[in-house]
């Protein structure tokens, strides 16, 4: 089955060489999940990466369908990172 | 003392007088600074019911104790007065150099009060305070403006003034300092013009000692190196500005799009940050002492939309761009670029030009009253809007009054995208569930810049949560609100501060940036008393709007979000579900039926 991934601005680069704008499509196999897809391009599938399957928050363990949309984009937070609050006990004040 | 000055300057237009007076050390420790600051004077020394455009409102500059410090962007500056656009409160933040320079000038706070019979400009340096004549500005365009008062105060001096929108007493005209950065919400460009006052211009060497200066320089030091380790490993806000947000928010379908009659935009891929970079990007720029450096230089080499400045940010590509259905980058630019020459705030104005665009193709209005065809996707139609606004010409008149009054006037209120007469920022909060209510509640009427809960909501920041959903959002609206006046209070960009706010279980724990403030001030808060001190702000700016008569039977939205499903995207058929998370979000905040309880007052030392 097919689907398509946009990668939005810093994860551009990880699209597959040659890609037009942000969006790709390819085929995948049924049972297949976002982190399968995501994964290898080098997305990295935690915290600091939004996921949504067809513009809806979801996990990486989310399962693909026939015309699926997988949009992958940073959190953000400064510089990028969703949050660098140290732990309150190495803090003293 | 130290970080703060413990000085403020009041400058009384009507009889020409300056004076500089000492601040309470136990007032800064109890509001901090910036827009705390100001909120207990304002609600001290205003009343809250007066006219927003008369002699008797006043308006309010204030730095926080870590502006001009070597904290990572701690380069802000407030504008608190009462808003004329919205009967309500303004608290208009901005960046840039000027704040910096105004701190150095030796104050905390300007205070401008009474009105002065002709066009007056400030000029502070220092102790030497001078109202000089501007009759020979007035008329005059932010860029002209700001180019004539350096060269007759100091190259070296900053400004912030107001274009012709302000002087014209435009409701969403705004204060642009150095050039290109805005205190753009709420109309405080109109105070100002109102007040005859062109411009201020400052300068100094004066910054109050650090409390603790080697390790406040250490922290700064390791803070900075924290972001900047980001900024380098490819961080979207300086390869892309805020530019690349409408990717985003389209694929969650809450882009504003043509008028919030939808919420995906095909153009999108014109007029988004990828776009930006392969064509008009000529760099980014950083405010005084930014690691992250967000701002866009620009410029449109040639053609009829020929125009070089600062932007756009998302917002404005959000407002001026698919709010007006336009996908045409360049003249998109130049609208952006004729609203900082005008002091005009991007947000209001392209939403108030998107509302005349609807009620134009629906034939509510007509070319009649226009002057000339008002069809979304003109950008030629957008700048000429915009133009007329500034100038308060033909229709522009009308429009410079803002989309809410614009409704009223043709009898069609579901046009006007606003929250107490606020126009709408960027995200279509029938698809951001818990922007709905921050909108709904915020003190200074529709804003992203008093809580911006896109971030957990759209960015994944704190924690991802699904924006369609409105569990937990009345909490973190309210935890949201109260980090933003921390964050306003002390004197440092949003963009920066947010990774210093909120542990991973959404519990506001300020610990950096409590650091920050006692190596400055040496004022000795704990977090929770950093956290206590913000929801005192946030609560006593509700109670100045209690009194000015914007309570809560204004904590709403416009019928369309209420009424109107969404056509179209992941956000398809929703509406805001206000009538279930404002309840929560009274209960929450302990304000029976909007009125913040005795006893929550008590425990805030209200
Ligand atoms: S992040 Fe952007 S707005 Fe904030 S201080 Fe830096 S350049 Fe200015």
């Amino acid at each position: 089955m097919r689907v398509r991934v946009k990668l939005i601005a810093n994860y551009m680069k990880l699209l597959p060489p040659g890609t037009k704008g942000n969006t790709f499509e390819l085929e995948v196999a049924p049972g297949v999940t976002i982190g399968d897809v995501l994964g290898p391009l080098g997305v990295p599938l935690d915290d600091s990466t939004v996921l949504l399957l067809n513009g809806y928050q979801v996990e990486a363990d989310a399962l693909l369908s026939e015309q699926d949309m997988i949009t992958a984009f940073s959190a953000i937070a400064g510089g990028d990172r969703s949050l660098s609050q140290p732990d309150a006990q190495k803090i003293t004040m | 003392m130290y970080g703060w000055h413990g000085r403020l300057l009041r400058v009384d237009l009507t009889h020409q007088k300056v004076s500089i007076e000492p601040i309470a050390p136990q007032v800064l420790k109890d509001y901090i600074g910036g827009r705390g600051l100001a909120i207990r004077y304002l609600y001290d020394e205003v009343n809250p019911q007066v006219d927003p455009l008369s002699p008797d409102n006043k308006l309010i500059f204030t730095t926080g104790p870590l502006t001009a410090t070597t904290a990572p962007t701690g380069n802000r500056y407030m504008v608190v007065t009462k808003s004329p656009l919205t009967g309500a409160l303004a608290h208009s933040n901005s960046g840039g150099d000027f704040p910096t320079w105004m701190k150095r000038s030796g104050f905390d706070m300007y205070i401008f009060e009474g009105r002065a019979e002709s066009p007056v400009y400030v000029w502070v340096n220092e102790d030497d305070v001078q109202i000089r004549s501007a009759e020979h500005l007035w008329g005059k365009e932010v860029p002209e403006t700001t180019d004539a008062l350096l060269a007759e105060t100091h190259p070296e001096a900053k400004v912030a003034c107001i274009g012709p929108a302000g002087e014209n007493l435009a409701l969403m005209s705004a204060i642009m300092n150095d050039k290109h950065r805005a205190a753009a919400r709420s109309g405080v460009g109109a105070v100002m013009g109102s007040k005859n006052l062109k411009a201020v211009v400052a300068m100094g060497k004066k910054n109050p000692a650090f409390y603790d200066d080697a390790g406040m320089r250490a922290l700064s030091v390791e803070l900075s190196k924290e972001v900047g380790v980001d900024v380098k490993k490819g961080s979207n806000l300086r390869i892309y500005g805020t530019a690349y947000v409408p990717q985003v928010t389209n694929a969650l379908g809450i882009l504003p799009t043509r008028n919030f009659q939808a919420g995906t935009f095909e153009g999108v891929d014109k007029i988004d940050g990828v776009a930006l970079k392969n064509t008009y990007l000529i760099t980014h720029k950083p405010c005084y002492r930014c690691p992250i450096s967000c701002g866009r230089l620009t410029e449109v080499p040639e053609g009829k939309y020929a125009g070089k400045g600062e932007g756009p940010e998302y917002e404005t590509i959000a407002s001026l761009g698919s709010a007006c259905g336009v996908d045409d980058l360049a003249g998109l630019l130049k609208a952006n670029y004729r609203c900082n020459e005008l002091g005009l705030d991007t947000i209001s104005t392209g939403l108030t030009i998107a509302a005349a665009m609807e009620m134009y193709e629906k034939g509510i209005i007509t070319e009649e009253q226009t002057g000339m065809p008002l069809r979304f996707g003109d950008a030629d139609a957008v700048i000429e809007m915009v133009n007329r606004i500034g100038y308060r010409q033909g229709f522009g008149a009308i429009l410079a009054e803002g989309s809410y009054r614009l409704g009223e006037r043709y009898d069609h209120p579901e046009m006007s995208i606003t929250a107490r007469k606020q126009e709408f920022p960027g995200y279509d909060p029938r698809g951001s569930q818990g922007m709905g209510l921050l909108y709904a509640t915020s003190n200074k009427g529709a804003s992203h810049m008093e809580g911006d809960v896109a971030y957990e909501e759209v960015f994944g920041v704190p924690v991802k949560s699904d924006p369609l959903s409105t569990e937990g959002k009345a909490e973190l609206v309210a935890r949201f609100q109260d980090a933003f006046a921390l964050i306003d209070s002390g004197g440092i960009c949003v963009f920066f501060a947010i990774r210093y706010v909120f542990t991973k279980e959404r519990m506001v724990w300020p610990i950096r940036l409590t650091q920050l403030l006692n190596l400055t001030t040496g004022a000795n808060y704990t977090p929770e008393e950093a956290m206590q001190a913000a929801e005192r702000v946030y609560t006593l700016e509700r109670m100045f709007l209690l009194k000015a008569g914007s309570g809560p039977e204004q904590d709403t939205l416009s019928p369309r979000l209420l009424h109107e499903p969404l056509p179209d995207g992941p956000a398809k058929g929703r509406v805001v579900d206000l009538d279930k998370m404002l309840p929560e979000y009274y209960a929450y905040r302990n304000w029976p039926r909007g009125v913040p309880a005795p006893e929550k007052l008590a425990a805030l030392g209200l």
